[in-house]
């Protein structure tokens, strides 16, 4: 087991909506191996953008961290100053958005853009910044003729190129991946995930992919953590946790994307139903209500995160015949007609 | 050079809609009722002096033929007589609108520098107690009558304090060797400061609230949570980021403001006795003199029409995404 270079433990993120508090996040633990790439997947609104988000600490005017820690590299981002947590960011843990076209200002040059963290955040002279700029676009495979353009002038998979040279400018430990391919067409995502993946190799980096697809995971990732309702459901190696769900939301999940191979791997089966909402939870395992093989305790007590297999863990009653239910889960009928709360 | 193409287009535009106006100005007042030289003729002339008068100023002619004389002179920069001051428009249009422009742009500039500073403030510092008190009191400012600003200022800062003289531009008796001499005096700083200060208080509301809520807007978006994750400083973030996108419109709005300013220049001007085109036109249209008023009204249009276009540049210079569409 390589050494962790982020492990987060219960962390807590809420939103004040009105008088009430939603926990977006709700005690979530999970670890980023150095040099590995970690997918967090789930469904919209499930957590994962928030502990993105929480991971830089730049999150909504209404949300704040509530509880847990995030210990990257013996120093936990929940308890730093702003002032110490504002010297690691971008130098250390950089992002790459969901929509690069948004996230770069319109009206300053790529090159501007690139020179404004060079210099600003990394202390490059003039020269010294040009270098750079030109040495990131030829590592994403940009023409560095094309610096001197604005993000309105390139192509989605481009403007996600400029992005990802950005996310390594300063060249951070950690690279945090928002969807960064969710906006994208399939043969251009492909690109830019098989370039990710070469890069993080090349630079030993790690980073965290944070994505709906998990066809994405299955792709790229090493390692991945589902979210359920802002708690983590089941997290292991790739492999395991793909090939051996034993949580039955990852099951459900498993059978709800075609994978991005294009290899036709039977029908497509939804999950029924939405996730709950946050402000009212339900009192046992958050997935019961649309779990097929739900049990009465599942209603009742919230089943912690269980050892299920080397490095993999699960959060779920059942888990022990997860045998059983993948076979089960593989059928279609399992999840239709399936009573929604 | 997309910059010089779409400058030439921008050009020919405005050549076009001058035009418009020109039409339009040349028929308005041959449209309105009365003998438009009412004011010039005097009741005890015959009526062979009335009509060579009226054959002097070509009022004989069909209505097509004096349209192209009147273009005509117009491209060779002659407006016409006055026919109240029996000279030519163009030299008293000449002689008052420095005074104008002079106004309207010192005040708007005031205007939309505290606008546009305060918009930006109010926007970063949102839900205070600042906030609470400031937007009311913007409110007020945008719905007080500039006359009636005018009046007010006039009697606390003039009659009452006498710190600022009551109206004009210049001292009584007062001559200087050349407008620049004027301009540049103190004397004239004091005789501008009530004016420029009610223009400026009743039109800083438009540039303060644009730029609160563009700010707003901008906030939200995600380049500017990506340069808060980038680690930049507060003030990068929202001046280089936030305020720089959010100017793009209050620039286009300044075009427009100079527009309305002209017209909200003619009860200013009224008010302080400053004289300027505002005031000319008012005098000009209740006098009949219509070469003059036709000659204020052309003049407006063209600072209207010039400003715009130079909107437009600006833009084009300002937001990269135009200048390559």
């Amino acid at each position: 087991m390589t050494e962790t270079l982020l492990s987060v433990r219960d962390l807590r993120v809420s939103y004040k909506v009105g008088a009430s508090r939603i926990d977006a996040v709700d005690g979530a633990s999970f670890d980023v191996p150095r040099g590995t790439i970690v997918g967090l997947v789930g469904e919209s609104g499930c957590g994962k953008t928030t502990i993105a988000k929480a991971l830089t600490r730049v999150i909504a005017d209404n949300a704040s961290i509530t509880g847990g820690q995030m210990m990257f590299e013996g120093r936990d981002l929940v308890s730093l100053s702003e002032r110490q947590m504002n010297a690691l960011r971008w130098r250390e843990i950089a992002f790459i958005p969901q929509s690069a076209m948004n996230s770069l200002d319109p009206v300053y040059t790529v090159e501007s853009q690139l020179n404004e963290v060079l210099r600003r955040r990394g202390g490059l002279g003039r020269r010294e910044a040009r270098k750079r700029c030109e040495e990131l676009f030829e590592l994403v495979g940009i023409d560095k003729g094309r610096l001197s353009d604005y993000p309105h002038q390139f192509s989605g998979g481009m403007r996600q190129r400029v992005a990802i040279a950005l996310a390594l400018a300063l060249n951070p430990k950690l690279v945090i991946a928002d969807e960064p391919v969710t906006a994208l067409d399939v043969i251009v995502q492909r690109q830019i995930l098989d370039q990710l993946r070469e890069l993080q190799a090349a630079l030993g980096i790690s980073v965290i992919i944070v994505t709906h697809d998990i066809s994405v995971v299955a792709y790229i990732c090493d390692r991945t953590v589902v979210m359920y309702a802002g708690k983590v459901a089941e997290a292991g190696s790739m492999q395991a946790t793909l090939t051996e769900p034993s949580h039955p939301y990852t099951m459900g999940l498993r059978n709800a994307f075609p994978d991005l191979q294009g290899a036709a791997s039977g029908t497509l089966t939804p999950i029924e139903g939405a996730p709950p909402n946050l402000a009212f939870p339900p009192p046992g395992c958050r997935f019961a209500p649309r779990c097929p093989f739900v049990l009465e305790t599942c209603r009742q007590v919230n089943p912690p995160l269980e050892t299920v297999g080397p490095n993999h863990v699960a959060a779920c009653h059942r888990a022990g015949e997860a045998v059983e239910l993948r076979t089960q889960a593989a059928r279609v009928d399992t999840w239709s007609g399936k009573v929604l709360a | 050079m997309p910059h010089l193409k779409a400058a030439i287009s921008r050009t020919l535009q405005l050549a076009l809609v001058l035009w418009a106006v020109v039409t339009i100005l040349f028929l308005m007042f041959r449209l309105m009722p009365g003998n438009p030289m009412a004011a010039y003729i005097d009741p005890t002339f015959t009526l062979e002096q009335q009509q060579a008068l009226m054959a002097q100023f070509g009022l004989d002619k069909p209505l097509w033929e004096q349209y192209f004389i009147y273009i005509g002179n117009l491209l060779q920069g002659e407006l016409g007589q006055s026919f109240r001051y029996r000279e030519p428009v163009a030299t008293r249009i000449w002689a008052l609108l420095p005074n104008t422009l002079i106004l309207t742009f010192s005040s708007l500039i005031l205007a939309y520098t505290f606008g546009i500073l305060a918009g930006a403030y109010l926007a970063w510092k949102r839900g205070g107690v600042v906030e609470n008190a400031a937007i009311p009191l913007v409110l007020t400012t945008r719905a007080m009558p500039e006359f009636w600003l005018g009046m007010v200022l006039l009697a606390i800062f003039s009659f009452n304090l006498g710190w600022f003289p009551a109206g004009g531009t210049r001292p009584a008796g007062a001559s200087y060797d050349s407008l620049w001499a004027l301009y540049t005096s103190r004397e004239f700083l004091s005789y501008l400061a009530l004016p420029a200060l009610t223009l400026a208080i009743y039109s800083q509301g438009l540039p303060l609230l644009l730029m609160r809520s563009n700010m707003l807007d901008v906030m939200k978006e995600d380049f500017v949570t990506m340069a808060r994750i980038k680690g930049l400083s507060n003030w990068t973030v929202v001046v280089r980021h936030a305020a720089r996108n959010a100017l793009l419109p209050v620039m286009t709005s300044f075009a427009i403001a100079v527009g309305y300013q002209l017209q909200g220049n003619v009860v200013v001007e009224s008010v302080f006795s400053w004289p300027g085109l505002g005031r000319e036109l008012v005098n000009a249209v209740s006098a009949s003199d219509y070469p003059l008023a036709q000659g204020a009204f052309l003049m407006i249009a063209v600072v209207v029409i010039l400003m715009n276009l130079i909107a437009d540049l600006l833009y084009a210079l300002l937001d990269p995404r135009i200048s390559h569409a």
